[in-house]
């Protein structure tokens, strides 16, 4: 029965289907199975499907990207409501577009993949100046500021990314709070990330939670 | 009226045709890739325009023809291409075709016609519009003492040479430095083309007419008319100057006149309503009048950038989201604009795809209309899914014709659509919800822009571009910037309609709604949405 629920939800976010998603969850947990196991059991392990999906097979669309990730952080979302016990999470990470930057699709996919994997996501929306990213990682207590930037004077400009380094250097953070980037510039230039200052890019939103992931649980390490 | 085919062979090239019985042979090439040479209006005073009639019924000789050709070519079948119509299927030789050129006529007979008034012009009887979009450039010429259009032309904007999207032309430009002006320089020269080319084909005069010019009204995106006059268009890179007016004052007016040879024009380049919102939707907006409406209406501008504007009675509540190439066809791995080749509508008979090609010729790939009827097609016959993927595993996608690999939509371009319908479908729904007006109330929709008069409404729904209202209700009106630049420049009571406009016009930047995004992903799967019912 419970491999029919896996077999089904992943099908629907393959189809990028959020209501047949839905209906899955839904009739899961009206047959008994923990809010918890939907999460653990079906919901992550679909996102770490897709992930090799689109890895994998060139012929996964962003469509299937976008929606994988929607999917994901709605019904965990839902279901953290339902949970027994407060969940342990894994850390936190500050996200936002660059300074100069509207754009708002990319840290959007990976706040769902984040959510989905039980990290803690504050967004500080679009066009984020230097100093909101580092003052709220220091309010908050997070382990990796995400800037995403979809336009290369945005990614490679004096206010994005490189600023949030200079800050880190200055206040002496830098082994307690990891920079990754992300967006469309990096990808066509993969050294690109080194050169505005970050410790880390991924090419896409469900490789981004797992190196965000990897990230946290060095600083907490150290 | 009736229709009938003309084959036109050249020394290089043969093309099909489909030309009404009312519409000269000159006029019919005037809108296809080949031309005839011309030096007046198509009044048979030039004798510029011979060709070779070789088989089918025309009309009789004119007086005209007479006088311009001798007995002897008479006797060979040579006529003027602008006494010439059709009476029936026909085949005709043209030996010498005018040059290729990057200008071509278009079709205006869907338009409304207005009736404007007339008003002093002091002896400067002429006045141009031109709406400078990305990717192309649309210019008509008016006699603004008899209120006549005398022709209009479209060609491609010479910058698309330099990237295909706005910013990507704005690096160019930063980039550049020292050479700013080449660019503003490149958009000027390509402008003034297109007038001479009207000149020279349909008047024979280019100095003494351009003396006689009093006005020219440009409307276009911020980028290009910040680009046009002379800016750098590093204002466009704050976003705090997306929602504010961005002016484009040129302050080399005067050098500017002088290139163009207009000593007594007044080069009029119409304001944008925002970095992000230029004043090509303005004068769209204008051209449908949208606040003289009782009922709420929208209108969708279709390009590069998709603009939406929703007139609730009271405001007009205007957004612009990308489109990306894939509306204006130049995009797709076989997009093309809407040229001789070009797929411009699919059809299906039992198993076979019908392909209706611009020019008739062999399908050299698709045109924005011809994309969407693909695309619902295969949708249809559950070739591709819901999710915009292929039932069956189809890297290399799937061909209409199995023997044209220029037929193959790609799963690159269905993922490109997907996209771009989906955040125009988003942005409609979102200004919906906005002004709190369901689908049913709207009266209208009006569908301007990259798909010209070509867009199947139907298919258009089948995918998901346009909302399922009844179709009665969508009016496809393409080119309406330029009908609007037309009405400002020949319109007095126009500046006034603008105004009013300007100060009830709502800009709405999505980015700014979080639900936009979540909207926009709902949207992507390929399938109806806002129904009547």
């Amino acid at each position: 029965m419970f491999e029919t629920y896996i077999k089904d939800y992943n099908e629907a976010v393959f189809e990028i289907d959020k209501e047949a998603a839905i209906e899955v969850v839904e009739k899961a947990l009206s047959n008994g199975i923990t809010p918890e196991d939907i999460v653990f059991k079906i919901v992550m392990p679909a996102v770490e499907d897709m992930m090799q999906h689109v890895l994998n097979d060139l012929d996964t669309n962003l469509a299937q990207h976008f929606m994988t990730a929607q999917i994901a952080a709605e019904i965990t979302e839902k279901m953290l409501l339902q949970f027994s016990e407060p969940p342990e999470v894994i850390g936190r990470v500050i996200i936002g577009t660059a300074f100069g930057d509207l754009h708002s699709l990319g840290k959007r996919i990976v706040t769902g993949c984040l959510k989905s994997m039980m990290v803690d996501v504050i967004d500080l929306g679009v066009n984020v100046t230097s100093e909101e990213f580092v003052n709220a990682a220091i309010e908050q207590d997070a382990q990796v500021i995400a800037v995403s930037s979809m336009m290369m004077h945005t990614a490679t400009g004096e206010e994005g990314s490189l600023a949030v380094r200079d800050l880190l250097k200055q206040q002496g953070l830098e082994s307690k709070i990891k920079l990754v980037v992300g967006g469309s510039p990096y990808r066509y230039d993969n050294e690109l990330y080194t050169q505005v200052g970050a410790d880390s890019w991924a090419p896409d939103g469900i490789t981004a939670a797992k190196i965000i992931c990897d990230l946290i649980r060095e600083v907490k390490k150290s | 009226m009736k229709s009938h085919t003309l084959t036109l062979r050249t020394p290089s090239t043969t093309l099909r045709l489909l030309i009404a019985e009312d519409l000269s042979v000159r006029l019919a090439l005037d809108l296809a890739s080949t031309r005839v040479r011309a030096a007046c209006g198509g009044i048979g005073t030039c004798g510029a325009c011979t060709i070779q009639t070789v088989n089918g019924e025309f009309s009789s000789t004119t007086l005209t023809e007479y006088q311009k050709i001798s007995a002897d070519e008479r006797e060979k079948g040579l006529r003027l291409a602008c006494q010439l119509y059709l009476k029936s299927d026909a085949e005709v030789f043209l030996e010498n075709p005018a040059p290729l050129s990057n200008w071509k006529s278009f079709d205006l007979s869907a338009w409304p016609s207005y009736n404007y008034p007339a008003f002093d012009t002091n002896n400067l009887y002429y006045g141009i519009a031109v709406d400078l979009g990305t990717t192309h450039i649309r210019v008509s010429f008016w006699d603004r003492k008899q209120q006549k259009r005398i022709a209009c032309r479209h060609g491609n904007n010479p910058q698309v040479a330099l990237g295909e999207d706005v910013l990507t032309r704005l690096d160019v430009n930063k980039q550049r430095g020292d050479e700013l002006q080449s660019l503003t320089q490149i958009i000027r020269d390509a402008i003034i083309q297109g007038v001479h080319d009207i000149l020279a084909r349909d008047i024979g005069e280019i100095k003494s007419i351009l003396d006689k010019v009093g006005m020219v009204s440009i409307v276009g995106n911020t980028a290009m008319l910040a680009l046009l006059s002379g800016q750098d268009g590093s204002q466009l890179y704050d976003p705090l100057n997306w929602e504010k007016p961005i002016p484009c004052i040129a302050n080399d007016m005067d050098e500017w006149k002088q290139a163009w040879r207009l000593p007594n024009a007044k080069i009029e380049v119409q304001a944008p309503l925002a970095g992000f919102m230029g004043s090509d939707i303005l004068a769209a907006l204008i051209a449908i009048d949208i606040t003289q409406h009782s009922e709420p209406v929208m209108l969708a501008d279709f390009g590069t950038n998709t603009e939406i504007a929703l007139w609730d009675g009271a405001q007009i509540w205007l957004t612009s989201v990308p489109g990306g190439p894939a509306f204006e066809g130049v995009g797709l791995e076989q997009g093309l604009s809407a040229d001789l080749g070009a797929i411009k509508s699919v059809s299906q008979t039992n198993n076979r795809f019908d392909l209706e090609i611009i020019g008739d010729a062999k399908a050299k790939g698709f045109c924005a209309s011809g994309f969407v009827d693909a695309i619902a097609l295969l949708r249809s016959n559950n070739i591709i899914k819901l999710s915009g993927r292929f039932a069956e595993p189809s890297p290399d996608g799937y061909c209409l014709h199995q023997d044209n690999i220029k037929t193959a939509i790609k799963p690159a371009d269905i993922d490109a659509f997907q996209r771009a319908k989906a955040s125009t479908a988003a942005a409609m729904e979102q200004l919906l919800v906005l002004a709190d007006i369901s689908v049913h109330n709207l009266s209208k929709l009006w569908i301007c822009g990259a798909f010209g008069q070509h867009l199947n409404l139907h298919n258009a729904q089948i995918t998901g571009l346009l909302p399922s209202m009844d179709c009665s209700r969508i009016k496809l009106f393409g080119n309406a910037a330029l009908s609007g630049c037309e009405k400002m420049l020949l319109d007095p009571n126009a500046k006034q309609k603008e105004t009013e406009m300007r100060q009830v016009t709502r800009v709405v930047n999505l980015t700014h709604y979080p639900e936009y995004d979540d909207c926009f992903i709902n949207h992507l799967r390929l399938k109806p949405f806002l129904g009547d019912k």
